[in-house]
Parts: C-alpha cells; structure tokens; sequence
C-alpha cells in the first residue's frame, strides 16, 4: 500500500480533463480498479495522484443514438452484461461480458477502463473490433475520435494520451447476425485468456458468406481484426474444409504478426481448433 | 473533490451503521474495514481479487475490498458479513452452512456467504448451475464445493416452498 499517492475525484467531465490538462503525466485514472488496485498494491504504480473517475455522469449510460450504438466509458462490465439493448444490438460484446471475471471483477470493472489497460487479452477488446467501434476521447484540445483497434500501441500500452480519457464508445449497432465469442482460459472464471475470438457473419440469399468481421485476441500484441480470413470466407458457402482452411490462415496470420514463440506450439493449434468451434454452428445450420 | 488529497474524509454506511472515518488515499477499502473499523469477517486471501475471501456488498453488490480504494467508499452502503445475523439470529445462510457442512478451515466462508447472498437476491431459486456461477469468484481450498453449493441450494429450497 502507498501512502505518498495522493485521490481525487472529479464530478464531471469538465474537471476531469480540466485536472489531467494540469497534472496527466503524473495521473492515473481510476475506473473499476481492478487492474489498478493490483499495481498500487504492489508498488508498481508511480503516479503521483489517482483520479477516480466512477462518479462523472458523462462517462455512464447505454443508449442507441443517430451516430450508434453508445457505450459510456464508465459503464461496468455486469451492467453491460444486463442490458437489454446490448442484447439486441451487440450479443457478441453481452457474451464476452457474461464470462469475463468473476461477478465481484464484473461489479466494478468498465470497459472503458478494459480498453485502457491495452492488456492483449482483454475480453471486450475483439467484440468492440468486430462491431467497427470508434473511441471517444476527451482531452485538453477537445474531443478525439479513434478506431477501436487503435486504441492500444502495443501489450499494456496505450493510445490514449496521458492528458486524455476514454468518454464513450461508439458500435456498428448488428442486429439479427450470427455472432460468437469464444476464448479458451485455464480454468472458466478469472482466467486470462489464453486465446479469444469474435466474429460476426451473415448468410447472402444462396446461403454463402455475405458479411464477416473476424477478430483474434491474446494472441498478438494487440487484438486485431483479420481482414485475409474475411476476404477468404467471404462468398464462400461454408463447409467442413472451408472453415478448416479459414482457421489455418488464421493461425498463419497470428505467427506473421506475433513471430514463432514458444507458446506458438500451443498457441497454432488452439487457434485453428477454437476457429472451427467459432464457425461450426454457421456450418450445422444449413 | 477537485483538490488531490493524501488524507480523505469519507461517510458512509456499513451493515445499516453510519460511519465518518479518515483514510488514507492509497488505502483499500479491506484494510479501512479491518484495521479501521475492526470488522475482520472478511479476509484478504490474495490480495489482487482472485480468491473473493475479501467479497463484501457495496450498494448491495458483490465486490472484492482487496481492489477498491477506502475512499471509493464515500456516500455508499457497505454491507460485510458482520451485518449478515440480525435480530438476534444467523442469517439462513449461515445456518444453511452449518447444517451442509459448508465450514472446514472457514478462511473463505465470510466472502462466500457474501457471495450467495447477493446470488439469492438477484436469483431467488437458482438452478445448480447458477450457483456455481454466481460462486464462481470465490475460492475454497479444503471444505469443497458440493456441501457450500448444497446449503446455498437448501436456503433457496426453503424460499421457494415459502412462495409456495
């Protein structure tokens, strides 16, 4: 425990930045805490102060709107999960939120502080990519936005400037799709994953791929959307091997980006193995 | 509270008490209700929110005190499992844990049953599986599962021939 670390605690979004437009280099947000916490606890933390953020209107709040869907920053995990409107229009971002944690980590983390963490695994990160989500940013120079899939440089680091906060999200609203997120963990709660996956896909009239966004998470630096595995399966009617050989550029495009590690023994047939359990149901339903 | 502080007044209340503390800003929420407050039902285990020994209701939500600052606390109702037992009883659940044998070491239970009864308050009559996943952060290391699933599913088996 720290006892030179100094709290406060703005109550709009005006102070917040107002205070990060001063002090952000020597800020760290505080949403959920459950990333922070750890690193205060250990010592890793160095900032001088911690800026709770979980009491600023602005940053909270689902609600579908001219531009999207909107996904308040501040939003926590289980509130996503409940939802009835996320249900409807994201149930690939509901999923990873249904097994993200433990109910204790889902009652206080947010997503946007998930986002900000830039952790490789993190569960909202491939389902906000697959629904072409853009990040709202609010800074000293005014409001920022970025594609989603930007929002992390690299494993633990940021996009999001220091003197900056993640106000809201905004999705590609998919209603009535087929969509899945699977990841595989050590255990089924508080694992990391050790690899995650989302798509999203629809059928045309004569039952081949007209639509896919394809996301592979924990497996490189930073989440990324596979556009060589969409443009395969796109137009393609989906069978055994077909899925097989969509799963096998995918692990190809994971060892590309990632290089061959140690954990590519593992990692390469997990890959094609959870792709197939991915886009199997697409393939039963004809 | 736009002004940084090391030391930060906080009210609140815990299991129906008001309570006005000073806390320190790198100070979690476990440590005040401990070392402050004296109420030591709730454990720390791990420290880093895996274990759930530390669970307590923060506006009637399951949480871990291990990963939330003393101060996030200000103007909210904590409810430990200190505040459990009422009016000169133990909860149903504690008797439920008794009963089913639930109890070995007791290192997990006070987050356990902390765990269940947020579970039941959202979910009156849970299948098995619910419960599993609604148990699903809080580690137990000697007792084992099945009699803590089987004293959660006795406590809803007697609300459910309640409503009945």
């Amino acid at each position: 425990m720290r006892s030179d670390v100094r709290y406060v605690r703005p109550s709009s979004l005006g102070e917040a930045v107002g205070f990060l437009s001063d002090h952000g280099p020597e800020t760290k947000p505080l949403a959920g805490g459950t990333d922070l916490l750890i690193s205060i606890r250990s010592g890793e933390l160095k900032a001088r102060y911690v800026m709770d953020v979980n009491r600023i209107p602005e940053l909270k709040g689902i609600a579908m709107t001219g531009e999207g869907l909107s996904i308040g920053a501040g939003t926590t995990i289980a509130e996503i999960a409940s939802s009835e409107t996320v249900k409807r229009l994201a149930p690939v971002l509901r999923k990873s939120c249904l097994s993200f944690g433990s109910p204790q980590v889902r009652n206080a983390a947010t997503i946007g502080g998930n986002i900000a963490n830039a952790s490789p695994s993190a569960d909202t990160f491939p389902p906000l990519i697959v629904h072409e989500t853009i990040a709202v940013l609010s800074g000293p120079d005014g409001e920022r936005r970025i594609p989603v899939e930007e929002a992390a440089a690299g494993p633990y680091k940021s996009n999001v400037g220091s003197r900056e906060l993640i106000v809201r999200f905004i999705l590609k609203p998919s209603e009535g799709r087929f969509f899945e997120f699977l990841k595989i963990g050590r255990r089924k709660t508080l694992a990391i994953a050790r690899v995650s996956m989302a798509v999203l896909a629809e059928k045309d009239m004569r039952g081949a791929v007209g639509f896919i966004r394809f996301c592979l998470g924990s497996s490189t630096p930073v989440p990324c959307r596979i556009v060589e595995v969409e443009d395969f399966l796109t137009g393609k009617i989906l069978n055994e091997a077909v899925v097989a050989e969509g799963g096998r550029l995918a692990a190809e495009k994971m060892i590309e980006i990632s290089g061959r590690r140690s954990t590519t023994v593992y990692k390469e047939p997990a890959v094609k193995g959870l792709f197939n359990r991915l886009l199997y149901p697409m393939v039963k339903n004809d | 509270m736009i002004e940084p502080l090391k030391t930060v007044p906080i009210s609140f209340k815990v299991n129906g008490r008001p309570v006005s503390l000073e806390v320190g800003a790198g100070e979690t929420a476990l440590h005040a209700i401990r070392e402050r407050l004296q109420l030591t039902g709730a454990k720390e285990g791990c420290g880093i929110g895996e274990c759930g020994a530390c669970t307590i209701l923060v506006n009637a939500k399951a949480v871990n005190a291990c990963l939330m600052l003393a101060a996030q606390m200000d103007g909210t109702s904590i409810r430990t499992v200190e505040g459990l037992a009422g009016g000169g009883s133990i909860h149903p659940l504690q008797k439920a844990f008794l009963d089913h044998h639930a109890v070995q070491c007791g290192f997990c239970t006070p987050g356990l049953l902390m765990s269940a009864a947020a579970l039941l308050k959202e979910h009156p009559c849970p299948d098995r599986r619910t419960i599993a996943d609604g148990l699903s952060g809080n580690l137990c290391r000697c007792t084992g599962y099945r009699q803590i699933f089987q004293a959660v599913e006795a406590v809803a088996q007697g609300e459910k021939e309640k409503t009945q």
